[in-house]
């Protein structure tokens, strides 16, 4: 498969990328690591005029403490280092297993955090060769109001397959996004939306620069649910965060992924525990609400039937993980 | 789009070449260099025929990277593995291991290995499988590729203890 | 010919691969890394439709566009078939997703890629029918006009009388089964260069199994002598049953070429891999068994449903070969087969690693492990019970001349510790077993088997062998040279394999239906025989004694009993080559299965697996495999245990993982990510049970390993997920979602 034609720009500085980014807003991609991003331009999903290059910009590759004892992660970050990193392993070992099952160690050396966050939505009618493509008509994702998966839809269902987001959601992460006109921050809840076509909020002249992950002194589970460890993405994620003890919890947080276009937190789940605390009966009870709470379940990669069989067990089991990380 | 000269480092020598923006760096080593060790295989990283070690001797997968990225940076491909006339334990340790059949995965996979061994002469089964998940070999299953990689973590860990 | 063990001195040992200096540091070459002068890249336009009438085919855009040298279509392709009635290049119909139209030769493969895109076809779209059952029904679209009710080929086979088996039976088991659509996904994708500049010669460059059939075959087409066309196999990465035909590209490359004047290459990208060439596809089992209540089986009854795609090009062979394997495992006198091959509007399907027969295994052996089971009997008890054994003729004809079956689930099950854990494990484990054989060649399938072999020794000793038989990582050539050096008294390192070039390989069917070890062996010790005996001659002179008590052994040449008198190996060589009537040392042999119809030998073997189910998911995890294969002879065991390796990989992959995912005729998931196969973290520890039972007519008493333990392998994973949920998973892959269905 070949790259199609584009125009490439590296920076020397983080505002000269910026500035590029706004000059050419209507056509321009931001390459990262390349490993999502190169795969779709070989689809032909995405040609942009521009390529602007992040890569090598010190500050954007930055792991800090921050004042109030958490993280500050530099988007540029590779998931290599990240895994590798002291401070994430003691700190969140379970956003450590998050990144760590992104994609293989190949894809981890190159792949960024930034990037995992922005990865594109998939779906296996859209995410396939331009011949490929050419059995059928188009679809939201490229030329035509219409979705392949749920024929009546109005809106795209390509999967949100990020491995990251599901936990940074749970940990209560912000995103910085930095543009010329300046830096907003953005709570990671608030960054996705129901909608493979635009599924975040960034615009196209902005860049992902940091991740912001506040103090955590609670405990956490990241579960991924595949038919092969190493390389494959999930037919379903799952991230638990939760504060204070089994019986009286402060916080939970319950973040499920790659099971529609944005990763949903399951408000309904997180009430029952809050409100029960941590046991056999409200896990149970939550890993029913799990199933209800999620609707139309997509056929995308693996069958919905089977999606729905199993995430009764899949939430349980993680839940019963982090009640039994107490002891 | 036009070409752009770069500066990259093969195996130790560095090379002036002329790119366009769109070529890989996998295009880059076989057609620009005629350097064919590093095979051209899936083009969309999930099975690492393609492998090569970056600057800290990562393993990457050279299709999915610009080769204009490379610019002033150096990378080690399977014809700079060999010790001047010797072959590198790893290399050996495939040979030893039968873990070579039709060869085709070969190169990308000792690169792989290569990758986790430079920086790691003790890895735990779960870290050998884990490196090699990016790779695939359809004739010998991985079963004796495991083996050949814990045969080379042990000749490396010899070669380190004679060293001191 | 069935030397003792102790008196071998090469056969046997673990030698290094000839090659594998060169595969280790990337020197290698592969059709790919082919170039040449003025080299263009061709790009195959096809259909995006399962069923179309072509209403036009515009190439004006492509032709004008700066770089295009060659633009063919129907009218350059008329006349070419592709197996038995598939047109190259249609004129009027395509009937499958993928079905070539026209094709297109530039300067690069970007501009190639460009110019397909502007070559313009209108299509009127037909009805289809991609289901083989509604296929079947007199309303469903035809095919083929000769196709009645969409049966390309059928096969109808009785043996002894059935029906009247049936009524003697205590015993009585029916069941369906189901397979599904795969792909061979070999590392090295589908590529070929064809140098077509000179008239009436064709050179290719393409990874194959067999260089003489592709020869023929593209002679054939484009109605060229044999000889004039020149199949050059450099190394083949991979073949598992995938590339033994020619297909679409080969000739499309060697067209392209012939009108640009120009050599092309054209290489699968991406999902294109999935649609050059197909596996096998859907197949549905129904079979019936019968046994008496004493626990033998008596009767074998199968009707399978084969999904062709819409052309028939070889699929035959796989009725030919399921038919065959009915009494194959089992003396029964009684059995009933029908095969059907029946077109639909999928892209036409062939072989994955198996051949059909590991796949109709998933099928019999678990149908057969139920029977156990309804007879009251384990598994293990009744196919001992049951099993073959040397001297046994089968239905068909196959005589077993060495047979080690009974032996391989002996110490399968006793290494496995069988009697321990069967009926003993928690819930949700289990262990099953599966048992299997395999031809080692193709007689009956061609009319003539033959392989041939010629060496040549120089005068520093060393010996260049000449075969045709293509290394396509089965380690065939090294094999040869340890065969050859056993003959010589020399050892492998001593010989440079030539091969793969058809202008000077001797004739070799190819690397198919197991045949290269036996067949190919054989001639080679043949060659190497005759050489051996104009060596003799010199030696015989020179130590004053017949030729026939000389031993060749270790580098020497002596008479036997008294190797003090040893003659180094060379210099026998150099005084026969430096004599002064000039004479030479070459050897010549062949090899051809003196039947009519049928092979030698065949190897068996038993497999247990031992398997965790995960109750929340389905996933299954293979945690142990012990396998126990008769060979015959291990000519080289760490050889034989990458086989076996191989094969565990490739039957755990096809039981649980493979599936091509089909919508509308069109694979959903081409790619080698969401096809899925295991990877290192998901293969078991395996245990090699080598057993020897020193076939009469093997080179050494070897016999195939190539395809042989995978046909175990798939039966017995899927009797130990029997085993661990409690009922039988039917349908392969046994994915997560087949397999929690069960449990649920």
């Amino acid at each position: 498969m070949q790259l199609p034609q584009f125009e490439y720009l590296k920076p020397a500085t983080l505002s000269e990328g910026l500035a590029m980014l706004a000059e050419h807003r209507a056509d321009v991609k931001i390459l990262s690591g390349g490993s999502d991003l190169l795969i779709n331009m070989k689809f032909g999903l995405d040609t942009p005029r521009y390529l602007v290059s992040f890569n090598g910009l010190e500050e954007l590759v930055a792991i800090q403490e921050r004042p109030d004892g958490g993280l500050r992660i530099g988007a540029a970050c590779t998931l290599t280092d990240l895994v590798r990193d002291p401070k994430i392993e003691t700190q969140l070992p379970a956003l450590r297993d998050a990144i760590h099952s992104v994609g293989s160690r190949h894809i981890r050396n190159v792949g960024t955090l930034g990037g995992n966050l922005c990865l594109d939505t998939r779906c296996w009618y859209t995410n396939q060769s331009e011949n490929w493509r050419a059995t059928r008509d188009g679809c939201f994702k490229t030329d035509q109001e219409l979705c392949h998966v749920i024929k009546t839809s109005t809106r795209c269902h390509a999967l949100n397959t990020s491995d990251t987001a599901p936990m940074l959601m749970a940990l209560d992460a912000t995103v910085e996004l930095s543009s010329a006109a300046g830096t907003r921050e953005v709570p990671l809840l608030e960054f996705y939306r129901e909608d493979g076509v635009q599924h975040t909020v960034r615009e196209p002249e902005e860049l992902l620069t940091a991740v912001l992950v506040p103090r955590f002194d609670g405990r956490a589970v990241f579960s991924k649910l595949a038919q092969r460890e190493g390389l494959d993405f999930a037919a379903g994620t799952l991230a638990v965060a939760v504060t204070g003890t089994n019986e009286a919890p402060r916080s939970v947080r319950l973040v499920m992924g790659s099971i529609a276009a944005a990763p949903k937190a399951l408000a309904g789940c997180e009430a029952i525990l809050l409100e029960q605390g941590i046991n056999d009966a409200s896990i149970d009870a939550a890993a029913s609400a799990a199933r209800d709470a999620l609707g139309k379940i997509t056929n995308l990669f693996t069958p919905s039937g089977y999606k729905r069989r199993l995430i009764k067990n899949f939430v349980r089991e993680a839940l019963a993980e982090l009640r039994d990380q107490a002891d | 789009m036009h070409k752009q000269l770069i500066k990259l480092t093969v195996n130790g020598d560095t090379h002036e070449l002329a790119v366009a923006p769109n070529q890989t760096l996998l295009d880059v080593l076989r057609n620009e260099l005629g350097m064919t060790g590093t095979k051209r295989g899936c083009t969309a990283g999930s099975c690492g025929v393609c492998t090569v070690n970056g600057e800290a001797g990562e393993a990457i997968c050279s299709c999915l990277t610009l080769a204009i990225e490379w610019d002033g940076r150096a990378v080690t491909t399977i014809e700079g593995v060999q010790e001047g006339s010797e072959l590198h334990p790893v290399q050996q340790a495939f040979l030893e291991y039968g873990a070579v059949q039709c060869g085709f995965c070969t190169p990308g996979l000792i690169m792989t290995a290569k990758a986790l061994l430079d920086v790691n002469t003790s890895p735990t089964e779960d870290e050998i499988s884990e490196a090699l998940a990016g790779a695939i070999c359809r004739c010998t299953g991985h079963i004796k590729v495991k083996k050949a990689v814990r045969r080379a973590a042990e000749m490396l860990r010899e070669r380190d203890a004679a060293a001191r | 010919m069935s030397a003792k063990k102790e008196e071998l001195s090469v056969v046997g040992k673990n030698w290094s691969r000839l090659d594998g200096v060169d595969k280790v540091s990337g020197r290698s070459i592969f059709t790919d890394d082919v170039r040449l002068p003025g080299m263009l890249y061709g790009k195959i336009v096809r259909s995006p439709h399962p069923s179309a009438r072509i209403v036009s085919v515009d190439t004006s855009a492509a032709e004008a566009l700066p770089g295009v040298k060659a633009v063919i279509t129907a009218a350059d392709a008329q006349g070419i078939l592709i197996g038995m009635n598939q047109p190259l290049l249609p004129t009027k119909f395509v009937k499958f997703v993928g079905h070539e139209v026209a094709a297109v030769a530039a300067l690069d493969e970007a501009t190639a890629a460009a110019a397909a895109k502007l070559i313009k076809v209108e299509y009127d779209v037909l009805p289809t029918v991609l289901d083989m059952t509604k296929a079947l029904r007199d309303d469903a679209p035809q095919l083929h006009q000769k196709a009645k009710r969409n049966v390309g080929w059928e096969e109808n086979l009785d043996y002894g009388d059935p029906d009247a088996a049936f009524a003697a039976c205590d015993v009585i088991r029916e069941g369906e089964y189901v397979t599904n659509p795969s792909h061979n996904c070999y590392a090295e994708y589908h590529v070929c260069v064809a140098d077509f500049t000179k008239a009436g010669q064709l050179t290719m460059w393409t990874p194959t199994q067999t260089a003489l059939l592709f020869q023929k075959s593209l002679a054939a087409g484009l109605k060229l002598s044999d000889s004039d066309v020149r199949l050059l196999t450099l190394n083949s990465g991979g073949g598992f049953t995938g590339r033994t035909a020619t297909r679409p590209h080969h000739f499309l490359a060697a067209l392209l070429s012939r009108k640009a004047g120009r050599p092309v290459r054209i290489r699968a990208s991406g999902d294109e891999e999935f649609t050059m060439c197909h596996a096998g596809g859907k197949v549905i089992y129904k079979l019936k068994s019968g046994a008496t209540k004493d626990g033998r089986l008596k009767v074998v009854e199968a009707d399978l449903l084969f999904d062709s795609g819409a052309y028939v090009e070889s699929q035959m062979i796989v009725t030919l070969l399921t038919s065959r394997y009915l009494g194959a495992l089992y003396p029964i006198q009684h059995a009933r087969y029908r095969g059907r091959l029946v077109h639909t509007n999928n892209q036409p399907y062939y072989f994955h690693h198996g051949g059909g027969i590991a796949q109709f295994q998933f099928a019999l052996g678990q149908h057969l492990d139920g029977l156990a089971q309804d007879l009251g009997l384990d598994p293990v008890e009744f196919n001992l019970l049951n099993a073959v054994e040397e001297g046994h003729t089968t239905l068909e004809g196959s005589h077993y001349a060495s047979c080690g079956l009974k032996e391989c689930i002996e110490k399968a099950a006793a290494k496995s510790g069988w009697k321990d854990k069967r009926g003993k494990l928690p819930k949700y484990k289990g262990i099953g077993i599966g048992i299997g054989a395999m031809a080692s060649g193709a007689k009956g399938l061609f009319k003539h088997d033959t392989s041939a072999a010629f060496v040549k020794i120089a005068d520093d000793g060393k010996a260049s062998l000449f075969i045709g038989l293509p290394d396509m990582g089965q380690s065939s050539h090294t094999t040869m040279a340890i065969i050859g050096a056993e003959v010589l008294g020399i050892t492998p390192d001593d010989f440079q394999v030539v091969s793969g070039d058809t202008a000077s390989d001797p004739l070799d069917v190819g690397a198919f239906t197991q045949r290269g070890t036996f067949n190919t062996g054989n001639a080679t010790r043949n060659a190497c025989l005759d050489a051996r005996e104009q060596l003799a001659a010199t030696a015989a002179r020179q130590l004053d004694v017949d030729a026939d008590r000389l031993v060749f052994r270790d580098h020497r040449v002596y008479p036997d009993g008294e190797p003090d008198r040893a003659i180094p190996f060379k210099k026998v060589v150099y005084d026969t080559l430096h004599s002064l009537e000039g004479r030479f040392v070459m050897g010549r042999g062949f090899y051809n299965s003196p039947l009519k119809k049928g092979t030698m030998a065949y190897s068996f073997g038993a497999q247990i697996a031992e398997v965790t189910v995960d109750p929340g998911t389905g996933v299954v995890t293979v945690d142990r495999m012990t396998v126990a294969h008769d060979v015959g002879r291990a000519i080289n065991p760490r050889i034989v245990e990458g086989q076996i390796d191989g094969q565990v990989f490739s039957g755990m992959s096809q039981a649980l993982y493979e599936e091509c995912v089909m919508e509308n005729g069109q694979i959903m998931n081409p790619s080698r990510l969401d096809y899925k196969m295991p990877r290192a973290f998901e293969m078991p520890e395996v245990d090699h049970i080598i057993v020897e039972t020193v076939d009469p007519n093997g080179p050494f008493g070897a016999k195939e390993v190539g395809e042989g333990p995978i046909v175990c392998t798939m039966p017995a994973i899927a009797n130990a997920v029997a085993d661990a949920v409690g009922r039988q998973v039917r349908e392969m892959p046994m994915s997560p979602w087949r397999v929690l269905r069960a449990i649920q």
